[in-house]
């Protein structure tokens, strides 16, 4: 059984309807990549599946229950975590009141989970007592990673986690995502950088005006020629 | 102009004292101060500007007055006054009281006034429009139920205390001082260590993330009306016991609140602690050349210069 289930679900912004008829999936341990030209809804999908945008029309399951019109804060109990874009982390509080609040929810294990973030994450230990507002880009998205891990989520959904970081950062960020993936945590990316992010990725999604355009295995996408032409920026 | 300049040494040696002036703006800043964090704390968890803040001061000041010399008298419980203090144990058991009620009252305005309008995600503007509504009726209510008269906790003349470089000082200031301190102490401690206080923080920092987190955002609403409420009724009982209760006392509270609010950098408890601290110094240190009645034209002059220098004020944002 899938892990998330997402079934002809329309959503949008008020009377704009951005997402028409969506369906998809994401199987336990999966790494799957929405890609798509801008404006073609990736972001609006993550957001409606995290239950920030309710959807007007459409079925969505998690594990067994259905989370159709659920908030995020019942959707991180039960094991889903989002990390958004722009804005992912709290600037004003340290590293470790970040990842404080990553586990607000969690009642007992923060200490060990506290543990293994730093293990992971070997930067954010030294600067750990720093205002996050004063780290670099490259600090701050392992921040916003590990504040959406404290939970130990069973599907992480990723908004452009290497947007605006220097090609070394890049790196280090799709080295991340495998690692924790390696954990048996299942990933839905949105990410522009999309060849590097199908490289990764067990099965990809091509979406175009709020449309599923198309569903394949990763490296099946990879070397598609018309995905290629369309939407990987041409020739590698 | 009304101005009344003395000239330097005159300033100096006078009864009237410069050191005496930072000490007396000290005691006003500390109740500034209670406002003004209660003012930011409202401003960054829920982003509307609280025009009725200073007439919760004024409601937490006139529930003393009916539990301390209306209500507690009358039911025999005495008032065992402390040492030189105006005032014992039954004024601060109505300030606590006093303090729990404004909590309610604030809640009760949340419910039926507030959260409606942020349900229906109205602006910023309409908020705080709504709570200048709110601060009419507030102050309206005092009016109908206890008159425009002044009203004194005590009118009994206490001697004052003769401290070094010419300060004197009533014990009752250096209470209204140490209170107000404790409160700010508590405050921080809260905020700095506690799961809630940092939800707190994080909801004032980013609320969207902070919804992302699951973290509870209308149980820490609750808690940031509650401890500005609680802080206002503090505020304005402490101005009861250095001054008078007036109906319109909070109102005239609120130009140099959100003064200290914006000076310290909105959003920033620490920021509007010291910049409360900052305006009644200046405020008090004015009145030796200006007639008390510029004291807000002061503070207004002091946010302006250094709005110049720092426009994010004193801790205001990265």
């Amino acid at each position: 059984m899938a892990l998330l289930d997402v079934r002809h679900v329309t959503s949008g912004y008020g009377e704009m309807t951005i997402l028409r008829d969506i369906s998809m999936r994401v199987e336990p341990g999966e790494v799957v990549t929405l890609i798509g030209p801008n404006g073609a809804g990736k972001s609006t999908l993550l957001k409606t599946i995290f239950g920030l945008l309710p959807p007007t029309e459409g079925l969505m399951r998690f594990e067994d229950t259905d989370i159709t019109g659920l908030k995020p804060p019942a959707l991180v109990r039960r094991g889903m975590s989002y990390v958004p874009q722009v804005e992912n982390v709290f600037p004003s509080l340290t590293v470790q009141e970040n990842l404080e609040m990553g586990a607000f929810v969690r009642s007992d294990g923060f200490a060990e989970r506290l543990e293994e973030m730093y293990a992971f994450f070997p930067t954010l230990r030294l600067k750990r007592k720093q205002r996050v507002g004063s780290l670099s880009g490259g600090e701050r998205q392992m921040v916003a990673m590990g504040r959406a891990l404290m939970l130990d989520p069973r599907l992480l959904l990723l908004d452009e986690p290497s947007a605006g970081l220097a090609p070394r950062l890049v790196g280090m960020v799709f080295e991340k995502m495998a690692e924790i993936n390696r954990t048996g945590v299942a990933l839905l990316i949105v990410e522009q950088n999309a060849r590097e992010a199908l490289r990764l990725s067990h099965r990809g999604y091509v979406m175009a005006s709020g449309q599923v355009r198309l569903e394949g295995k990763g490296d099946q996408l990879l070397h598609d020629e018309a995905v290629g032409r369309l939407y990987l920026g041409g020739g590698r | 102009m009304n101005l009344r300049i003395s000239s330097l040494t005159e300033f100096l040696v006078s009864d009237m004292g410069f050191v005496e002036l930072v000490v007396y703006g000290v005691v006003l800043g500390s109740i500034i101060a209670l406002g003004a964090i209660g003012l930011t704390l409202l401003y960054g968890v829920l982003r509307f500007a609280h025009f009725a803040h200073g007439d919760l001061m004024t409601l937490g000041a006139y529930v003393v007055f009916l539990l301390n010399l209306e209500l507690l008298p009358t039911l025999g419980i005495p008032e065992l006054k402390w040492g030189s203090l105006s005032f014992g144990g039954r004024m601060l058991g109505a300030l606590i009281v006093s303090m729990g009620v404004t909590v309610l009252v604030a809640l009760l305005i949340d419910r039926i006034l507030y959260h409606p309008l942020r349900a229906r995600k109205s602006s910023p503007a309409i908020l705080a429009i709504a709570s200048l509504g709110m601060a009419f009726i507030l102050r309206s209510l005092i009016y109908i139920i206890w008159g425009p008269q002044f009203l004194f906790y005590s009118q009994e003349l206490r001697p004052a205390w003769a401290l070094p470089l010419g300060v004197r000082l009533k014990p009752d200031q250096v209470l209204i001082l140490g209170l107000a301190l404790l409160l700010v102490l508590l405050l921080y401690l809260f905020l700095q260590y506690t799961k809630l206080g940092k939800a707190m923080r994080a909801t004032a920092d980013n609320p969207q993330l902070a919804l992302v987190c699951g973290i509870d955002t209308g149980r820490v609403t609750a808690w940031t009306w509650g401890l500005g409420a609680a802080l206002a009724a503090a505020a304005g009982v402490l101005y009861g016991v250095d001054a008078q209760l007036r109906p319109d006392m909070g109102w005239s509270f609120l130009l140099p609140l959100f003064a200290a609010v914006i000076l310290g950098g909105i959003g920033s408890p620490l920021g509007a602690f010291v910049g409360g601290m900052i305006l009644g110094v200046v405020q008090q240190v004015s009145t030796a050349f200006l007639l008390p009645t510029y004291k807000p034209a002061v503070a207004f002059l002091v946010l302006i210069l250094l709005l110049f220098v720092r426009p994010r004020g004193l801790f205001g944002g990265a």
